[in-house]
């Protein structure tokens, strides 16, 4: 019951309890006007009058942001929780000296453990990955000569005539009928 | 604690604190601000570092600077040779970016030395002044105008150009 006053509240929640008692008799008691009408109180002091106030919804707003920060903050707080732990009990690595004759691991030249770790687990070592470009590089370029070069012999080929390509088919020298043109005169 | 920055590179001024010659009674609000930081921030941010570094004592890791061979440069690659090509543009990527680091120090030398001096900066300041023009101005002829796509080649071109308008 909203909008009540204290004493209207009070009124109400005695009659709930013992209904008889707030004055009713049995004939009217289950009508709903059960707290009397004539006592309102305006004049109760402290927040000032209680309005109504009518404004356009704001249900749905409150409502993506409530969703808004549960989804955020599902996985910000564990991502959270585990950054904070791995930087106070696994620290950050400190600077050294190449030690003679040590190759370090390609995680090793980075220095917070998370970076370290994505290092060693997803990422191929950066030699790796020069040595692979290198490799292309080196594909690309023979690939590149083999064209150039295969462009010069033809042009050779069809110049000279005497290599494997052009070659025209010609038929069996024995097909050839050559009573027609084995006189002079025919 | 992290190691402290290089005290030649940032040199202090003098410490001018006057001895202490107090002739009233009244509380110094200075003194009372310092002792108030002192106990509400230094403290226990220096117990809580001293508390981590407790826990991370002994199973520091280590990490390394990586130190990279000398290959031939654009200058010294046979023509056509492109895998040649691609190690002399990575490492003058690299030292591109490590000329870039050097011009950022030289700069946060003279911005330190700026703040140190106040207003009495150009005369104080000349040597840091001196080299940071010189560094800028060098930086500036090499890897200057090249644009976002600036590789090797056209660092080398531009290079033969100023060759060229210096000889003419």
């Amino acid at each position: 019951m909203v909008g009540m006053s204290v004493l209207r509240s009070a009124a109400a929640f005695a009659a709930r309890l013992s209904p008889l008692k707030s004055g009713k008799s049995a004939a009217n008691i289950l009508t709903r006007t059960i707290p009397s009408i004539d006592k309102v109180a305006i004049r109760w002091g402290g927040h000032g009058k209680q309005l109504f106030v009518i404004k356009p919804t704001d249900f749905y707003d409150r409502r993506f942001l409530r969703l808004l920060q549960y989804y955020v903050l599902l996985t910000g707080i564990p991502m959270a929780v585990l950054v904070t732990c791995v930087n106070i009990f696994v620290g950050e690595a400190e600077l050294a000296e190449i030690p003679e004759d040590y190759e370090p691991e390609h995680w090793e030249y980075y220095k917070h453990p998370i970076t370290r770790w994505i290092s060693r687990t997803f990422y191929d070592s950066p030699v790796k990955d020069y040595e692979k470009m290198l490799a292309l590089v080196q594909i690309e370029m023979e690939k590149g000569e083999m064209r150039l070069k295969q462009l010069e012999v033809r042009k050779h080929m069809r110049e000279k005539g005497d290599g494997p390509w052009f070659q025209v088919e010609t038929i069996d020298k024995n097909l050839i009928d050559l009573s027609l043109k084995s006189t002079p005169d025919n | 604690m992290p190691q402290d920055y290089e005290k030649d590179a940032y040199p202090e001024p003098p410490r001018q604190t006057p001895v202490v010659d107090k002739q009233t009674t009244l509380p110094n609000p200075a003194l009372i601000l310092t002792k108030l930081f002192y106990y509400s921030v230094d403290v226990p941010v220096t117990t809580f570092r001293g508390i981590v570094d407790s826990i991370q004592q002994d199973r520091k890791p280590v990490y390394y600077h990586q130190k990279f061979r000398r290959v031939p440069e654009l200058t010294e690659c046979q023509e056509g040779d492109y895998p040649c090509y691609y190690e002399a543009e990575m490492q003058w990527r690299r030292d591109h970016k490590v000329d870039q680091e050097i011009v950022k120090v030289v700069q946060e030398r003279l911005r330190a030395c700026q703040q140190r001096e106040g207003s009495s900066y150009p005369e104080n300041c000349a040597k840091a002044l001196q080299l940071f023009t010189e560094v800028a101005t060098n930086y500036q002829s090499r890897y200057g105008d090249l644009g976002a796509y600036g590789s090797a080649r056209k660092c080398l071109m531009k290079q033969k150009t100023r060759m060229e308008t210096q000889k003419a």
